[in-house]
């Protein structure tokens, strides 16, 4: 066993992937991808939990789309002031209250989904991009590089991810960009050590070998060869990874190192909230329940997805 | 097994350094300008590249990296920039706190963890097994700041059965010792001032722990699936042993193996969490006072607190991977990669 | 010398004699529930406040959190009175001031003792300031050059000698009207132990040792710091009435609200408007009274947009600071008419904005031309601005953008935003100011300083310079006044600032406790507080 590989930080949520297994999803490079996807898709069609998951998350990315492209479908401005009508309580009219500018919370929430799923996907994309190629780098070379590229790695696993972000964050300043960026650095080693004990595993298999001897090239064959292998287990880890990013997010916003001003981010609603939890809580119920959800649906369709391709733990 | 321990703590304090180098680059080259703050209201240009120099904050960043590490190699972590305590003193009094909230976490957060993750697995696919899953889910879910801010407003704010913040009563407070006030409190037998303790503990503890004991209870749950379906469990079935002889004694202790390493992993990890509940609840500890000194750019509180968690998880990886190859024999160390 | 006592006494003391036995019951329920709290302890006043102090010794802190406590530990030579900034004597009983403002004669108290037994005298005083005074200051004393000057300044202190036991005199290098209220301040000028300071290498930060009513016990960093009652106390006055005080640490307003109507601290500072329904519903007391601050946006004045007086002015006119005020602060914040708060400066109630007229704005910023303004300002909230800076700037932004006029914020962190005012090219950003020693120069002075870091508008004039320089040397009297009267005109007409506005000192408390004070000067005294069962 590869014993740094015991050492990942966040085992957010996986049921199996507990380093000491053998990767769940080994090597099935026999089957077509077709026939792959459609046994995947069947899987997790079965799966209750997750095809609701999947609607909450339809409805989620359908709300970010349309309050970017028409946002006057957004029942108020989520920006406009009106100092006079500073915390009223919910009501018909503003169906979850207005904060401490008067701003209507329900527009606000609404609009706060591009900020909380944009930053999800791309601090995730930027990990998944930066993590997958440092991990099949050092996992297909080996030796002197494997060790360097890992070793930091280590350092960075070292340092409590939410201490590394606020550093970030205090270093680059506020805003959406820089929250991408600073959650999307601290959770690279995670990636980079799953991509990298998963590609020690495969890479020994015969029809690596086979491509060397044909003469393929190294990327040739990482691309060809190896990754469509890891895939499935980098998936389950990306989708898990999202709801773990919108957290992290909230957390920098509620510490009040999230966005710019009048920009709305849950967790920076969250956090001016919470001077008002007697005098105005819905000022913070809300954002919560609304950061709650989207994490929780992340998180069901990681597990759906984990399940599905998962041979081992769909039998359960 | 020793050469191995020796090369895994070699390996160790380079990561350390490396660490120190990631502190130090944020910290020192990207981070604003402690002058202002340390020097407050009046300060001038003047005085505030007096203060850079003497801090010596001017000189070339090498220099200042190598300052630093000399220090540190000397055991001299340097003061406060704003508080102008040593570091260590500064962590030494508030450390204690984070150490004591973290471990009662991960105790409530494995005891409800491995007792719900075994019941779901011996109950699969039954009510209690749904719920306790859904529990899992939706404690992974929460942010934990939120999750505390409800706490304090159900317990404290609206029910007034549990103090809304801190460690203990200021009148109680237990001197001396350990720093941990739960053993400080028991040893000099001062129960009244242990029951305030722990009223103050359970509130943080709980929403400290939530994460951990869904992480806790999924992996029991999984784990025990697997050696539930396993031969050796099969055969004691075979062979007429009564289930709850089979799941206590067979299966538990085998899934316990990957458990154990979970567990040793989320210490680490509490500690990360705890900068939010430590903010939440005013929980005297390091990780809200980290925050505060990040903000404050004060380089060298920062340096040393990292450095100390990082020198914890880098410990308790090196026990986990320990007992694990204690645990399991089949774990070799002669294919050990670099 | 007393040109400044206002005109009613302003401040109000807290003599509130709640019905003491339902009182009692209620709490005893209260904190029954929630365990033995020191809350239920007639002789233990617990106080909640943000933060720790960043130390305890004078010379090197500069926090209002550090003040509070340190005033209640240590004394100065003159103190303030209870309700304003006029100077009475206290470990001087009496001063003299040689005619050409240079030399001060102090006669001391006798038979005052520190609290480790040290005997207080004039060696001690010397001691005290003297390691303030260049060559001995070092880089990490904020108030000491503040307080005692600058040589190259060519202000300030040159010498300090103790005359005999019991006399001090001081030479100052230049006459300062302000000097004196300087020696009343909690941050540079009380007399610390020379024992003390010879046993913990000349910094008292983690052990204070004054000849105040309290004594220092114990600092738990993060939780509280508790002080007993000085037993020897010297002056029958101050003698502490409640034996221990115990200055408790919750950064969350919330919790700090929580913790006063959960029975687990007595008095609580650092709230806003919001919470204080939910302390008063829960049988607490609000005590509320103008501070010494101005909350002001400044116009960059060497701003390709705001160097131009009339751009300001319109600018200005699209502000409604009453409406902005009151939305944002409640009843606990005062529209500001002029810099300095009109209790602290009476002279001001003839000073005038500019007035607000949206319509003008519109045509005239129109006119200049002016579309867009980049805005910089902080996010935490200040002791002068309890909402925090990047609510105040957006709710402008909503004011600016009903004339058409679109503005840019930067919210930074305050640390960042410290470095940002004296680098980032902004057109208005966000300050504000909590006055030291109630000397008007304290406030006036900002808009004549050379540090950008202070002068956020970066006025430079050199009428307004010579005022400010005129008023340091004028003694205190009508002719004084009546300089800053000037000058608080000259910045209104010019619109430099615009003042928005002066908190209130907002603390909640138990009715149980009464007679303590809080000084316009943002400390609290807490000798002569009492808390009954």
């Amino acid at each position: 066993m590869a014993s740094a590989d015991i050492a990942q930080k966040r085992p957010a949520v996986p049921s199996s992937p507990e380093p000491s297994t053998p990767p769940e999803s080994g090597p099935k490079a026999a089957e077509k991808p077709e026939s792959l996807f459609l046994e995947f898709w069947y899987s997790l069609k079965g799966n209750k939990a997750a095809m609701v998951s999947l609607v909450v998350i339809g409805i989620l990315v359908l709300i970010a789309i349309l309050t970017a492209i028409v946002p006057g479908i957004l029942p108020y401005d989520p920006y406009a002031q009106d100092l006079s009508a500073s915390f009223q309580p919910p009501s018909a009219a503003h169906w979850f209250g207005t904060d401490q500018q008067g701003r209507d919370i329900f527009s606000r929430i609404l609009i706060g989904t591009q900020v909380s799923l944009s930053v999800g996907l791309l601090a995730v994309a930027i990990s998944l991009a930066v993590g997958v190629t440092l991990g099949a780098i050092a996992g297909y070379k080996g030796g002197a590089i494997d060790t360097v590229i890992m070793r930091i790695m280590d350092m960075m696993l070292a340092i409590p991810s939410i201490l590394l972000a606020i550093a970030f964050m205090a270093a680059l300043g506020k805003g959406v960009d820089k929250a991408v960026i600073a959650i999307g650095l601290v959770s690279i080693p995670e990636y980079a050590r799953i991509v990298r004990s998963q590609i020690l595993s495969v890479k020994e298999n015969d029809y690596v070998a086979a491509a060397r001897v044909i003469g393929d090239s190294d990327a040739k064959i990482i691309f060809r060869h190896v990754l469509p292998n890891v895939l499935p287990s980098i998936i389950v880890r990306a989708t898990l990874g999202i709801s773990g990013a919108i957290l992290d997010a909230a957390a920098l916003g509620f510490l009040g190192l999230g966005v710019q001003p009048p920009q709305a981010e849950w967790g920076d609603m969250l956090g001016r909230g919470r001077n008002y939890i007697f005098s105005a809580p819905y000022t913070m119920i809300f954002p919560g329940l609304a950061i709650t959800i989207t994490v929780l649906a992340f998180n069901l369709l990681g597990d759906g997805i984990r399940d599905a391709v998962d041979p081992k733990s769909r039998r359960r | 097994m020793s050469k191995y321990i020796v090369k895994r703590i070699a390996q160790s304090l380079l990561v350390l350094l490396g660490v120190s180098i990631i502190v130090f680059l944020i910290m020192r080259v990207f981070s604003p300008d402690p002058a202002p703050v340390v020097l407050g209201e009046h300060a001038t240009e003047d005085s505030m590249k007096a203060w850079r120099d003497a801090n010596g904050l001017n000189d070339p960043i090498p220099v200042q990296y190598w300052t630093f590490l000399t220090g540190a190699l000397r055991g001299d972590l340097g003061t406060s920039y704003y508080t102008h305590s040593t570091v260590a003193s500064e962590i030494a009094s508030r450390f204690p706190a984070t150490i004591e909230l973290a471990l009662v976490a991960i105790i409530i957060a494995s005891a409800a963890g491995i007792a719900l993750g075994v019941v779901s697995a011996v109950h699969k696919g039954t009510a209690i097994d749904a719920t306790s899953m859904v529990l899992a889910l939706v404690g992974v879910s929460m942010p934990i700041f939120w999750l505390g801010i409800l706490l304090i407003i159900l317990f404290a704010g609206m029910w007034h059965i549990l103090p809304s913040g801190g460690r203990v009563d200021p009148l109680l407070q237990p001197t001396g010792g350990s720093g941990l006030y739960i053993i400080d409190t028991l040893f000099s037998g001062n129960f009244a001032a242990l029951g305030n303790v722990l009223q103050h503990l359970i509130l943080p503890a709980l929403a400290l722990s939530m994460y951990s004991m869904a992480i806790i209870t999924r992996m029991t749950r999984s784990s025990m699936l697997d050696t539930l379906n396993e031969d050796y469990v099969r055969t004691a079935r075979a062979k007429g042993l009564r289930e709850k002889k089979v799941t206590k004694h067979h299966a538990l202790r085998n899934a316990m193996l990957p458990v154990t390493t979970v567990i040793g992993l989320q210490l680490g990890s509490l500690l990360g969490g705890a900068v939010l509940t430590e903010t939440v609840f005013a929980w005297p500890g390091i990780g809200k006072f980290t925050v505060e000194c990040i903000l404050k750019s004060d380089f060298p509180v920062v340096q040393g607190v990292v450095l100390l968690i990082g020198v914890i998880f880098v410990v308790i990886n090196l026990v986990v991977d320990i007992i694990y190859a204690y645990l399991d024999p089949r774990i070799k160390y002669s294919k050990e990669e670099a | 010398m007393d040109s400044l006592k206002p005109v009613v006494s302003r401040r109000k003391f807290v003599e509130i004699f709640g019905a003491v036995s339902a009182m009692g019951a209620t709490s005893m329920f209260v904190s029954g529930c929630g365990s033995t709290s020191s809350g239920s302890a007639t002789d233990t006043i617990t106080f909640g406040q943000g933060a720790d102090p960043r130390g305890l010794d004078p010379a090197y802190v500069d926090d209002g959190e550090s003040a509070k406590i340190m005033c209640n530990i240590y004394e100065t030579l003159l103190c303030y009175d209870k309700s304003s900034c006029d100077i009475k004597p206290c470990l001087a009983k009496e001063y003299k001031i040689s005619d050409d403002g240079l030399t001060y004669t102090l006669t001391l108290e006798q038979g005052v003792k520190f609290h480790d037994g040290t005997d207080f005298n004039a060696a001690a005083v010397k001691k005290s300031i003297e390691r303030q005074l260049e060559p001995n200051r070092n880089d990490d004393m904020p108030y000491a050059s503040f307080v005692f000057g600058t040589a190259s300044k060519g202000d300030g202190v040159k010498t300090v000698e103790a005359t005999d036991d019991h006399t001090v005199t001081i030479t100052l290098a230049a006459a300062s009207t302000p000097f004196l209220k300087n020696l009343a301040m909690v941050l540079a000028s009380p007399i610390v132990s020379p024992t003390a300071l010879d046993k913990n290498n000349g910094n008292l930060n983690e052990a204070p040792c004054g000849t105040g009513p309290y004594s220092f016990v114990s600092w738990s960093k993060g939780q509280n710091v508790v002080l007993k009652a000085n037993d020897s106390y010297w002056n029958s006055d101050k003698k502490a009435k409640t034996k221990n005080v115990i200055f408790k640490f919750i950064s969350e307003n919330a919790s700090r609200v929580t913790a006063l109507n959960n029975g687990e601290c007595d008095i609580i500072d650092g709230i806003d408007d919001t919470v204080v329904d939910t302390i008063k519903n829960a049988g607490n007391s609000l005590f509320d009274e103008d501070g010494m601050n101005i909350n002001y946006m400044a116009y960059n004045t060497t701003s390709s947009i705001f160097s131009d007086v009339n751009a300001r002015r319109a600018f200005s006119k699209a502000v409604d600071v009453a409406t902005l005020v009151k939305s944002l602060y409640g009843d606990y914040a005062s529209a500001a008419t002029s810099v300095m708060p009109l209790w602290m400066a009476p002279y001001d109630k003839d000073v005038a904005q500019v007035a607000y007229d949206a319509d003008a704005a519109k045509k005239e910023l129109a006119a200049l031309n002016i579309t867009q303004v980049k805005c910089i300002t902080y996010s935490n909230p200040r002791p002068y601005n309890t909402k925090g800076g990047q609510v105040l700037a957006e709710a402008i932004q909503g004011m600016l953008d009903k004339v058409g006029v679109k503005v840019n914020i930067d919210t930074y962190d305050w640390t960042t935003y410290k470095t940002k005012v004296q680098t980032e090219a902004y057109d208005i950003c966000f300050y504000g100011w909590t006055g030291d020693n109630g000397d008007p120069d304290n406030f006036m002075n900002l808009l004549a300083d050379s540090n950008v870091s202070m002068n956020v508008a970066r006025y430079d004039n050199s009428a307004y310079k010579a005022l400010i320089a005129e008023g340091l040397a004028t003694p205190e009297g009508d002719a004084r006044n009546d300089i800053y009267l000037q000058c608080e005109k000259m910045v209104a007409d010019q619109a430099v600032w615009l003042p928005i506005s002066h908190s209130k000192d907002l603390a909640g408390y138990n009715p149980k406790v009464k007679d303590f004070v809080i000084h316009p000067t943002g400390v609290v005294w807490l000798w002569g507080a009492t808390k009954s069962a």
